[in-house]
């Protein structure tokens, strides 16, 4: 019996998992800066001049994040995003065909955003 | 009595494939219902999300499911944890969106029944009679015993759940 795949088009698949995987690379990084500092939703939004529902609402999905929100809120958590256009690599072990992947995708790579840990000087 | 693979080659149950990238191993693996598998085809590509989110409900569900497979951590901290224990070893996958009830077969091996929009479930107060019609399928399945890890416990039921 075949696996089931969920339908999705290539380029909403792609972008759903970018938003999700851009918003779940945030959370980690307040959950490691909340256990090594206490930082606090609270202080985040104190340090952007917002309400502190708008930042939880931004951090659990319920609410779209613009990239300049993204660098705010590394910002605000002392730290730097880093954002790249990855081409694809072909390795040993990969689940499948790259290349017959990325034509029936339709792009030729991986965005992918993280969040550094290197502290700006002037984060509160 | 039968595994999940004699169940999944007996069309009873569906292997979901996560459609990992390249270089990403199934670390998780989730079989659905055929009830579900339903679902996913009928009803989610319809669900508008509530939030107005740019993704939509059903873009939530593929990121979630690679986001699981994958293996990566789930939860980081109390609020941002994307499965939840109901009861009687029911549990939800959750996105911002979209609830699937199911159980956990062996740690790491998620078995759903079905998918409910999550604003439905809420404002209706559904989890209760969800989660006892999830288990009365997780009873009726002709699946070697035990059937499910019981408990609420995380970290019994996934590897690399939480951070730190």
């Amino acid at each position: 019996m075949p696996s089931y795949r969920i339908t999705v088009s290539p380029s909403k698949r792609a972008a759903g998992r970018f938003v999700y995987g851009v918003r779940r690379a945030i959370q980690k990084a307040f959950a490691e800066e909340q256990s090594k500092r206490g930082l606090t939703q609270t202080a985040i939004a104190r340090a952007l001049g917002i309400h502190r529902s708008v930042i939880n609402r931004e951090l659990r999905g319920k609410k779209d994040i613009t990239l300049g929100r993204v660098a705010e809120l590394a910002w605000a958590m002392g730290r730097k995003p880093h954002f790249d256009f990855l081409e694809p690599v072909e390795r040993g072990g990969q689940n499948y065909d790259i290349a017959a992947c990325v034509n029936a995708d339709a792009t030729s790579g991986t965005a992918n955003i993280e969040i550094d840990d290197r502290a700006s000087s002037d984060a509160s | 009595m039968t595994t999940l693979i004699e169940l999944d080659q007996a069309g009873e149950l569906f292997k979901l494939d996560p459609l990992l990238e390249a270089n990403e191993q199934e670390w998780r693996m989730i079989y659905i219902s055929p009830h579900l598998r339903n679902w996913f085809e009928e009803a989610l590509p319809g669900l508008i999300s509530v939030w107005k989110v740019e993704i939509s409900p059903l873009q939530q569900v593929d990121a979630l499911v690679e986001e699981f497979c994958s293996g990566t951590t789930l939860c980081y901290g109390p609020q941002f944890k994307p499965i939840q224990h109901i009861e009687g070893g029911i549990w939800e996958l959750k996105t911002p969106d979209v609830r699937i009830f199911g159980w956990f077969r062996v740690r790491d091996c998620f078995v759903g029944w079905r998918g409910e929009h999550a604003e439905h479930v809420k404002t209706y107060d559904l989890y209760h009679g969800l989660a006892g019609e999830t288990a009365r399928f997780r009873d009726q399945l002709d699946l070697d015993e035990p059937k499910f890890i019981p408990g609420e416990d995380p970290n019994a039921v996934v590897s690399n759940y939480s951070f730190p």
